[in-house]
């Protein structure tokens, strides 16, 4: 019991040396899926860092990261494999003469079917498959495998999603079944635009990413934007967490808060002001509407701010 | 330690979680990777394993903190410190918590909490555990002393055992508060939906309201599938074959099938006099719902005369869509002015799309029931449903127009607690 304390503490560290900054629930999930082989399912709003998690597990446990962004209408064919037809084509016109020669003695349509039939695998091997990701996931020696927005996709795409996610492998008829040879870690994202069926549920372990606290934030602006200084990181995270409470119709995530620190030092400014703000307003709140509407609210907000850390 | 987790997940499971065996058994595994060693690290493991949306996940966490504040301490004390023999009276006077603990929990580790099911007088576990702690020998050491002429001895030693009575008392108190809270509260979601619509109370309003969108949630999701089933994929050769004859038989031009789905067309008839009300009110409630589904919903609140209340709920929320609803109540009820209104209004929309449900006791105070366009509207309708919150037996008695307009009716049917209504709107969803 005490080595997992540690192993999921060294998770965490591991995470924060590749620059994401993460809270214990997500290094326990990172934990229990790699011990117990069950894939992951992650919610939370857009801009959180589901993601980049995967990416950065890719990193830390020296894995390909592989990925796989669902749509709906994405089907077997694009998401497991397909035969390269045109090539198969291509190569029947080419070597027509060749037909001709291996044809040679046989006579009448029976025989040459016959004859035909010894070649019929060479057009159907491996030179021919076309591997998608999740092939390649199964063949991979280690790989991390995303499955990103897979509540874009639609339920024929979960019931099959189901079988390879139980068993990892899958049986492609001309080749025969392709088990997987090492089990690969597995990233579902979700947006949350509809319920996921509950059968998939069941399967993975569950993890529901949050917008940071505070003291989160402020360690992941540490992280990712080192060049600001102490006094402007405080305004600044404390400016986004109040701006979070506002009605507004889309709420500034972690990636926003980021990319308004990168902003503000591209500016040059060594704290908020109200020319600062009024003029990257836009790269915090991405709806005019939202902008237009809370003027009055945003000048407040930043009057507390400054008067909490002037 | 595996007990443990069972009583855990059998706590989850009355408060409304629905844990499967397989998730369960996984649970089991989390805790042994885990451990007791870290109790965030626990809660997470098991909150990523067990609670599967952001609702359950706020519930578990309340839960657990409430089961695990306890339980781990005694459990992991029992394993983890030695056997000390200390007696009873000693324990109590140096106020060793952790070893009263280690007894509390051996004693009440034969008795059945989880098996309350409502606060019955908890003496009985009181005083079981006052015998599993070993109180007896406390009270002989009392009389001992007093036989001796100890007084003060026998004073001290009362009152420690006075201390231990209400230690336990409140154990108890607190195991069986966790436990019997839940039972109520499922008891009362499992009982509402069979009570009779004109029987429930303004306070039970609230939850009824919840009960509704819960069911309404579930329909939703069970037949919202069956919005996205238009399909490319399939080459329907017969049409492309036909489609590409002028080009020698070469197919340049594919064509695919597709299965349409086409969503119901519903009108809700209700009638609003005084004696039927409450039932449009759950009735539109449901409807209104489940608006994901049946989108193209057209309602109309009649007495004397038919209005059409659609706009009200479209623009208003339900409470006053409802009440602007309830303005076509005046004067006596009248289904035959009703149905001819209807006619005049909306039967040329009515096609063999629409689904068209009645609600209303068909009580028309002996008014011409105009049967007739009731069987019009039959004809060219898909479905006709006439929902009666009475009971067969009153049908066709006194005023009562229900045999008149029963052969009109595709489906006539008792409808008089959410139970039915749910069972209606299922009816409707399915045979689309």
């Amino acid at each position: 019991m005490k080595n997992s304390v540690d192993a999921i503490a060294s998770i965490q560290k591991a995470f924060d040396e590749h620059g994401y900054i993460c809270s214990l629930q997500i290094a326990t999930a990172v934990f229990l899926s790699r011990h117990l082989d069950k894939p992951i399912l992650i919610e939370g709003p857009p801009g959180v860092g589901k993601t980049e998690l995967a990416k950065a597990a890719s990193k830390i446990f020296d894995s390909e990261l592989i990925r796989l962004q669902c749509y709906e209408g994405l089907d077997e064919a694009k998401a497991l494999y397909e035969w390269k037809y045109g090539k198969q084509l291509l190569y029947t016109q080419v070597l027509r003469e060749k037909l001709g020669d291996l044809m040679d003695g046989a006579t009448g349509l029976k025989e040459s079917i016959a004859k035909l039939h010894d070649f019929d695998d060479t057009f159907f091997s491996e030179d021919f498959l076309e591997p998608r990701p999740l092939l390649k996931a199964l063949r991979s020696e280690k790989a991390v495998l995303l499955i990103d927005e897979v509540d874009k996709a639609d339920d024929e795409f979960e019931a099959f999603l189901l079988e390879l996610l139980s068993d990892y492998q899958i049986s492609v008829p001309e080749l025969g079944t392709i088990k997987a040879k090492s089990i690969p870690m597995v990233f579902l994202t979700s947006n949350n635009s509809r319920e996921i069926g509950d059968a998939l549920k069941r399967r993975c372990i569950h993890l529901y990413i949050p917008f940071p606290d505070a003291n989160l934030e402020r360690r992941i602006i540490k992280s990712r934007v080192p060049d600001v200084e102490s006094r402007l990181r405080e305004q600044l995270v404390d400016f986004v967490q109040r701006l979070r409470e506002l009605e507004l119709k889309k709420v500034p995530a972690v990636s926003e808060t980021i990319d308004w620190a990168r902003t503000i030092v591209l500016l040059n400014a060594r704290e908020l002001n109200p020319d600062i703000v009024k003029n990257t307003l836009n790269v915090l709140l991405k709806f005019q509407d939202d902008i237009v509407n809370n003027e009055g609210r945003v000048r407040t907000i930043l009057d507390e701010v400054k008067r909490k850390y002037p | 330690m595996t007990e443990l987790l069972a009583d855990f997940i059998h706590t989850l499971r009355y408060t409304g979680h629905r844990i499967s065996t397989s998730e369960a058994v996984l649970a089991g595994e989390v805790l042994n990777l885990v451990g007791y060693d870290d109790k965030a690290i626990l809660k997470a493991g098991l909150s990523q394993v067990l609670a599967k949306t952001c609702e359950e996940k706020e519930s578990f966490y309340d839960i657990f903190d409430m089961f695990f504040s306890m339980e781990i301490m005694n459990d992991s004390m029992i394993e983890a410190l030695p056997e000390e023999q200390k007696s009873l009276l000693d324990i109590l006077e140096e106020d060793d918590r952790v070893a009263l603990m280690r007894l509390m929990a051996q004693a009440a580790s034969p008795l059945n909490f989880s098996s309350i099911r409502a606060f019955l007088s908890p003496q009985g576990f009181i005083s079981d555990m006052m015998d599993g702690m070993g109180a007896s020998a406390l009270d002989m050491q009392i009389m001992s002393a007093v036989s001796e002429g100890r007084m003060a001895d026998a004073e001290r030693i009362s009152k420690a055992k006075e201390g231990l009575g209400l230690k336990i008392a409140s154990y108890v108190e607190r195991q069986v508060r966790q436990f019997s809270e839940n039972a109520r509260e499922l008891k009362r979601e499992e009982s509402l939906p069979f009570v009779r619509l004109t029987a429930i109370e303004e306070y039970q309003m609230a939850t009824m309201r919840a009960l509704v969108k819960k069911m309404a949630k579930r329909l939703v999701s069970l037949y919202a599938r069956r919005k996205k089933v238009s399909r490319r994929g399939h080459l329907d050769v017969r049409m492309t074959i036909r489609r590409n004859i002028q080009y020698d038989g070469i197919l340049f031009n594919t064509v695919w099938k597709r299965k349409k789905i086409d969503r119901p067309k519903v009108m809700v008839l209700c009638d609003v006099s005084r004696s039927v009300s409450e039932y449009a009110k759950f009735l539109l409630m449901f409807i209104y719902s489940v608006q994901e589904v049946l989108p193209k919903v057209r309602s109309f609140a009649f007495c004397d005369s038919l209005i059409e209340v659609t706009d009200c709920f479209n623009e208003y929320d339900f409470e006053k869509a409802m009440n602007e609803a309830m303005l076509a109540a005046k004067g006596k009820t009248s289904y035959g002015n009703s149905l001819e209104d209807f006619e005049k209004l909306a039967m040329a929309d009515v096609d063999r799309k629409t689904t068209v449900i009645i609600l209303g006791d068909a009580r028309s105070n002996n008014d011409d029931p105009k049967e007739g366009i009731l069987k019009q509207i039959h004809g060219r309708a898909r479905r006709v449903i006439f929902l009666n919150p009475e009971n067969k037996v009153s049908w066709g008695t006194g005023d009562s127009e229900m045999y008149k307009y029963l052969p009109y009716c595709h489906k006539a049917s008792v409808c008089a607690s959410l139970k039915d209504l749910e069972a209606l709107v299922s009816d409707i969803l399915r045979r689309s």
